[in-house]
Order: C-alpha cells, then structure tokens, then sequence
C-alpha cells in the first residue's frame, strides 16, 4: 500500500521537502554512510514483497538461482536497489543525509498503511495488488500533506491505477522490457535466446509462424554450441538448459501456441534418443529432428494449404483479408503467380496495422488491392465474395484464436452471408478451450493507442496521470465456430469442429 | 436570379456546415432556428402558403448541396409543421361561427389552404419558434436527466467515438452511481480519445480500446449506449462508420443497444442499404493511409467512409427529451414533428 504513496511524492525530492521535524532529527543524529545502507535495506525489503524471507541479503542476488519465478524477480527487484544505494551514496553528502529522513518517512508510512490495512479488514499479502484505485486515492491524500519520500521503484506504481481488473492476470508487471536487464540477468542463457526474447518481447518478430521458426532456429543453434559437463547426459542437460531458456522466454513474451507445440515435440523427440549414442551424433539426430519438423509441419504444412486454397479462388474473386497472416501472404501471392485474377480487399486496425506491409508485398507483385479499416467493414462486405482468415490458434472447442479484430471481421462477414475460409495449419490445433478472449490473452503495449499516426499528442497522451483513464490493448481474441465456414489444413478442408479428432489422430501417429 | 439572392442566408449555412465551422448538430440546429426565426420576422411574406414556399425553397438548397445533412433540414420540416399548426388555430379562431355542417361539407381544398392573410400569424409563428428553441437548447439536458433510469451501479458500459449528448448523459449518471466506460477510439478520427480524456476528467473509469477489440470486450459489457447522426424513418441508424459492427456484436452477445438522439435527428427518410447514393460519404484517405506511403498509393482503392447503416433490428431503444421508444415506434414520432404534406419537399 505504500507504493503509491511513495510514487506520488517522486519527484518532490530534496531537502525542502521535509518537515522541521525531521530536518532537525536529521541533524541530532547524523550516521556513517554505511548504517544507512543497511536501514535502507531494512525499508526496502517490506516494500518490495510482503513475503520476503528475512534471510536474504544482496550477496544472495549476485548468484543466480532460478529455482522459481518469483525468487528471481524479487532478486532483481533487490539487486536495482543495491546499485541505486551505492550510486546515491557515492553522489554527494546531501544526498545521504536525505536518505537518512526517507528512512524514516517511510517507516512511518508503513505504519500508516498497516493501520490503514487493518481499518479496512483487508487480507495482508493481497494488499497492494488488488486495491482498488479509489482506495489508493484516499491514501495518498493523506500522507502527502506532510511528507515528502524519494522512491526508487517508478515503473511497477506508474501501472498500478492503470490496470482493467477484467484482464488484471495478463498484466505481466514484471516482464522483462529493457535490454540492459535481460543481458544482465542472464547469463547463462545462449545469446541466441537472448536476442530472441529481445525481439520477441519489441515485436521484432511477429506473427505466430514466424515466432515458431525463429524460436526453432534458435534451439538448433543451442543444440549445436550445447557441451555437457562430464558426468551428466546430454539430452538430460539439454532439457535443463532448455527448461532455464524457456522460462527466460516467456517472461519476454508469453508463448504462442506454435511454439508450445514445436517445443512439447522437440522434448518428446529428445526422451526418445537413444542414450548409447556419441554426442556428436545426438546433436546431428536433433537437428535433423527440428528441420523436419519445420519442413514438414510448417513449411509443406503451408504448400499443401495454399494449393487447396487456390483452388477455391475462382476468377473474379474479390477476397478480403484481415492484418497481415504470413500464410495468406502465401496463398495470395501463389494464386496470384498461378495465373489466378482477383481482387484483394486489407483490413487493418490499430495499434499494430500489420495489413501495410501485405499491402505492400501484393502491390509489388501486382494484385489489385483496396485497404480499408476495420470500421469501414460493413461499407466494404457488401463487394466481397471470399473471407480469408489466418489464425493463431486452433482451439479444441472450435474456436479460432487469431490476431485482435479477426471475431469481428468474421461476424460481419456471416451477416452480409459470405463465406469464412480459416487457413492454419495443423501444428497449431491447441488441447486448450476457451470461450472468451480474457483468459488467455495478452496484454499489448497501451501508449501504442495514445499516438496516432498524424500527431504524436493527443488527448490520450498524458493517460498516466489520470487515475481513471487506461488505455486497453488485446492481442488476441476467439471466433465462435459458427462464424467459421470452414478451416483449410494441409489434411483436408474441414469445420472447426473437427479440431479434437485432428488432435487424436496427430497424437497416435507420433508416439 | 432573384431566387439565389433570397437564398444567400441558407447558403451562408450551408458554406459553414461544409467547412466544418459548424460541425455539431446541435449547434447546426440552433442556427437553422435562427435563420428561419429572421426569415419569419423579416421577410415580406403575406400568407402563410408564401412563407411555406420560403422554407421549402431552403429545404431543397440544402438537399442538393448537403444529401447527407439531415439536422437542418429537420428544423425547417417541424417549423413547417409549426406554420401550418399556427395558421389552422389562426384560422379557426376567425371562423369560430362555422357550424359543424360547414365543417362536414367543407371541401378539402378549402382548409388546406393557406393562402389567407392572417394579421396575427407572424407573432403567433414567433412565439411558437421560441418555445421550440428552448426545446432544442435543453433537449440535451433532459436527455441526460434520464440517465439514472437506465444505468445502475457497477455496469460496464460502451461508447463508440464522441458525442456531447452522450457525453452529458453518462457524467449526469456519474453523478450517484459508480460505473465503467469502455470507449472506441473510432479511427480513422479518434474522436473517442478526447471523449475518454473527458470522462476520465470527471472521475468516470473509462477504459480506451481499439476498433479491433470491440467484439473480445462486448462480452462483458452490459449496455452499448451510443449517438447518431440521423434516425430514419424505419428506426434505423445513420451513425459513424464502425456502429455497425459494434451493434452486430451486442446483438451477437445480447446486449442492449441504446441511442441517444434529439429530435430533430429524426427524419422522414427511407434508406435501406449503406451503399445507397445519397446516403454515405467518404473522407480522405489520408487519414487511413498517410501520403507519405509514397508510390504505392498509385495502385491502390483506400476507403474512409463516414456512416454506418445500422438497420432497427440492432437497436434496442431510442431515447429523446420525451423519453423512451422503441424502433417500431418511429413512424408515429415522426408524424408528430412533421406534417404529411413536408415529408417529400
């Protein structure tokens, strides 16, 4: 509950800020440097996690232990402000005196907020998180009239007001944004890895397609660098190594569903081999295992889609497409070489407008392409003879998971009766159900919705310093089957429904 | 070419509507007041039949320069109504010695007649202008004084793009009742971030979410409450491009959709298709697709249409300064404001 307090006093730093009383505390007993530096850490450590094990100290940060999420992050969380200690203790005298008086507003603060807790009844450790922001308006009133305290932690209460309860566990706060940190954490994962995660979490890489291949590409990479220590198994140490690499992964951005299913393959390949063998020959096997996986599954996947796409294009087609879909670029392009002559209509939307660069790529090659957005649908369905979708999911229920948008494009797509084709291939069906696009989804950046193309300012521009404004950006939501015509695999063109039996016969044939 | 010198005021109008000077409707409709207002109190009419001419040549001025500028033209429609209304009391009031027998075998053209000259018609006109002006300028309160009637505690409520009637209704509501808004950003024209930044301001919880994400998020909202620019004759909607899909989507997920609108948004006219001539306009493009895409703008179709048809199926209720209807209901609200006779000028 302090957070926003302290948040809310960041700026109004400096000497002036303090009350007489605690200027003159300050002076009565002034310390070595040192003892401040340990009272510091003593504040921090409620600050950061409520359920901090008292044992842990900053020489525990420096080695890394992985052993559970959440160790990890509070680690990081405790190791900044080590550095941010030693940084203000190097400064200049002022500065130490200053901390001396942030030790005590805090104290006093904590008490407050404890006092708080306890008025209201609210359970301890779910305190800070779940507040309401109303509730941590009334607390900020209070305190700030008489004390003034420097925080170090900004990003983590910035977001805090800003977060849609409907979707509150997409919010990853802890998620790895910057660079210098993903370096600096981890060391012991394959710089392959490392810039994955880079990319993946700037959006570098995007589409789930392209996610999958580059996340393969760089498992072939760690395969070959990979040396196991003498006395452990390779395969054995790979998955170690593997799992570690993963982890890193998924706090960068959560994975797609591609990708779990590549990676859940590669691990049951990896139980699979033959233990007797050389290293050398391992490695070979498993690299070979993942190019014919992505030969097989992704790349032929998309040839034999295509080719059953083409044949539903018919001469005269005007085809309306949603964002950019690596897959539909395909199809479009090889239909379009194979002679075929139609129109293509690109929807797009905000924040991403993935849809410019299909635009693009067909103009180069010579289709005649109308771009619209996604409001302008029901002004354009009326033209449109085919719907194609890509999709990032295939869902057991029969859902299609696809980028944001795709459920509406869909949806007026059935009212104006012109037929859904959604192309995917089968190493994307999903065990998963789901009914609504709050469960499992992703949360996109939100000052991607406060700029607009023609000016950098908007009304929306300064959101984050109204309690009440939060800027929402999805990333994904689900189709209702019924929207669906049909979907095209590379086995057959089928009704989503058929997504379980797909499944089931997948799973006979690779155990 | 005297007629075109008569018309310079309605084409005074009719220059500010097109660049944008005028740009609200209820701003658009106050002027349009004003301008008959003068008209009435000015001009040298000596019947009744006259003045209906003047209005009615001002009515098709802005039919063939604006198809799609309905808000004006409802104003002269109901002052329309209004002469006719004046005219008959007027009239009755002079003739009060005639007997139920004349009455009876009256014939028709004799009381459609407006050709008498009535002393008393222009004051009796102008009194009457003013007190459908107080109406215009307070509609839009009394709207928002039906707020709490139809939001209830902790709902989640939807809007799409900006609109003061709607804008007004839900920070009345916010005034008791704790509730969400989620607001569409409306691209190409973000109209929804300044009307997000506005209820933020007022201490609403507005969340703010891309045209993309209406259909993930209509889930879980319980009314859809949204403005127009037109009402048509058969309870349909003009309203800003994307209302479509939202309404497509309430209707998918059951949820209400209620549309704010005055009454001089309500117009006689029968359109069934988005597609139709004289119902959608198209903006500039550049809005959607920035000119500095450079050569590939040479090879390709860009749309920014402005409407939406949203056909009276998707709309759940009308709500104007009278209160609540229902789609099916329009026709007679219609034949309330307008006179048969001014449906088709």
């Amino acid at each position: 509950m302090e957070k926003p307090n302290n948040e809310n006093k960041k700026d109004k730093q400096g000497p002036d800020g303090l009350t007489k009383k605690e200027r003159r505390a300050l002076k009565v007993n002034a310390r070595p440097s040192q003892t401040n530096q340990a009272a510091g850490e003593h504040a921090q450590k409620p600050l950061t996690n409520t359920n901090a094990q008292p044992g842990d100290t900053i020489v525990q940060t420096q080695t890394p232990v992985v052993n559970s999420k959440s160790l990890t992050e509070k680690e990081l969380r405790r190791l900044e402000w080590a550095k941010k200690l030693e940084q203000e203790k190097k400064s200049n005298e002022g500065d130490k005196n200053l901390s001396k008086a942030e030790m005590k507003a805090k104290r006093r603060e904590k008490q407050e907020a404890q006092r708080q807790q306890k008025s209201e009844q609210v359970k301890t450790n779910v305190s800070a998180e779940k507040c309401e922001p109303v509730t941590i308006k009334e607390i900020i009133k209070k305190p700030s009239s008489n004390k003034k305290v420097i925080t170090p932690k900004k990003k983590h209460k910035v977001t805090e007001p800003h977060v849609v309860q409907l979707v509150q566990h997409l919010y990853n706060e802890d998620s790895l944004k910057q660079e210098d940190t993903l370096m600096i954490l981890h060391h012991d994962i394959h710089p392959a890895f490392v810039r994955l995660g880079v990319q993946y979490s700037s959006k570098v890489i995007l589409g789930s397609n392209a996610r999958c291949l580059a996340l393969l590409a760089a498992l072939k990479l760690l395969v070959n660098d990979l040396k196991s220590p003498q006395k452990q198994e390779f395969c054995r140490y790979l998955e170690n190594v593997l799992q570690v690499s993963t982890n890193y992964l998924n706090k960068c951005r959560p994975f797609a569903v591609s990708m779990t299913n590549a990676l859940r393959y590669f691990k049951l390949q990896l139980t699979q081999i033959d233990t007797n063998l050389k290293d050398i020959e391992k490695k070979a096997k498993l690299q070979d295992i993942i190019d014919t996986y992505i030969d097989d599954d992704i790349s032929k996947a998309g040839v034999a889609i295509s080719m059953k796409v083409r044949e539903k294009i018919s001469n005269g087609d005007v085809i309306l497409t949603y964002g950019c879909s690596s897959l539909i670029r395909k199809i479009l392009l090889e239909a379009h070489a194979d002679g075929k002559v139609f129109e293509v209509i690109i929807v797009d939307s905000r924040p991403l407008l993935e849809g410019k660069e299909l635009l693009r790529r067909l103009v180069v090659a010579g289709v005649k392409c109308t771009y619209v957005l996604i409001n302008s649908l029901s002004y354009i369905m009326n033209s449109v003879t085919k719907v194609l979708l890509g999709a990032h999911a295939l869902l057991t229920n029969g859902y299609v998971m696809s980028r944001i948008g795709t459920a509406q494009v869909a949806l007026v797509a059935r009212e104006y009766n012109k037929p859904v084709l959604v192309c995917c291939e089968t190493y994307k069906f999903s065990e998963r159900v789901q009914t609504d696009s709050f469960v499992y989804n992703e949360v996109g950046n939100p000052d991607a919705l406060s700029t607009t193309h023609r000016n950098d300012i908007t009304p929306l521009s300064n959101w984050k310093d109204s309690l009440n404004l939060t800027p929402l950006s999805l990333l994904y939501d689900v189709t209702p089957p019924d929207f669906v015509t049909a979907v095209v695999t590379e086995i057959a063109i089928l009704p989503c429904t058929s997504v379980p039996v797909v499944l089931r016969i997948n799973a006979s044939e690779t155990t | 070419m005297q007629d075109m010198e008569n018309l310079s005021d309605v084409s005074h109008l009719v220059n500010e509507i097109k660049h944008k000077k005028l740009y609200n409707s209820l701003d658009i409709a106050l002027k349009t007041e004003e301008l008959l207002e003068k008209l009435i109190s000015h001009d040298q009419w000596k019947s009744a039949r006259e003045l209906m001419k003047l209005v009615k040549s001002r009515i098709k001025f802005i039919r063939k320069d604006l198809p799609t500028e309905t808000t004006a033209t409802s104003i002269m429609r109901h002052i329309l109504k209004i002469i006719r209304e004046e005219y008959e009391s007027a009239a009755k009031k002079k003739g009060e010695g005639q007997s139920l027998h004349q009455l009876v075998t009256a014939n028709s053209s004799d009381i459609l007649d407006y050709s008498e000259n009535l002393g008393s018609l222009r004051s009796s006109i102008l009194d009457h202008l003013g007190e459908y002006k107080v109406e215009i300028e307070s509609s839009s309160d009394n709207i928002a004084a039906q707020a709490s009637e139809h939001i209830h505690t902790d709902e989640m409520i939807m809007t799409v793009g900006k609109s003061n009637t709607v804008e007004k209704f839900l920070k009345t509501a916010a005034k008791d009742r704790n509730f969400k808004v989620v607001v569409v950003e409306g691209a190409p024209f973000y109209y929804g971030h300044s009307m997000a930044a506005s209820l933020a301001k007022s201490n609403i919880q507005t969340i703010v979410i891309p045209d993309s994400a209406v259909f993930a998020m209509m889930s879980r909202v319980n009314k859809v409450i949204i403005s127009t620019h037109t009402v048509l004759a058969n309870g349909g909607l003009r309203a800003a491009s994307g209302i479509h899909s939202v309404a497509l989507a309430a209707k998918q997920f059951s949820v209400p959709v209620v549309v704010l609108s005055h009454m001089y948004k309500f117009t006689p006219l029968y359109v069934v298709s988005n597609n139709h001539e004289a119902f959608n306009i198209c903006a500039s493009p550049a809005d959607v697709i920035p000119p500095s895409a450079g050569k590939i703008l040479n090879d390709i179709d860009v749309y920014n249409p402005i409407f939406d048809y949203v056909p009276p199926e998707l709309v759940t209720l009308f709500i104007s300064h009278q209160g609540g209807n229902a789609p099916s209901y329009v026709y007679r609200l219609l034949s309330e404001l307008y006179h048969q006779d001014d449906y088709d000028v």
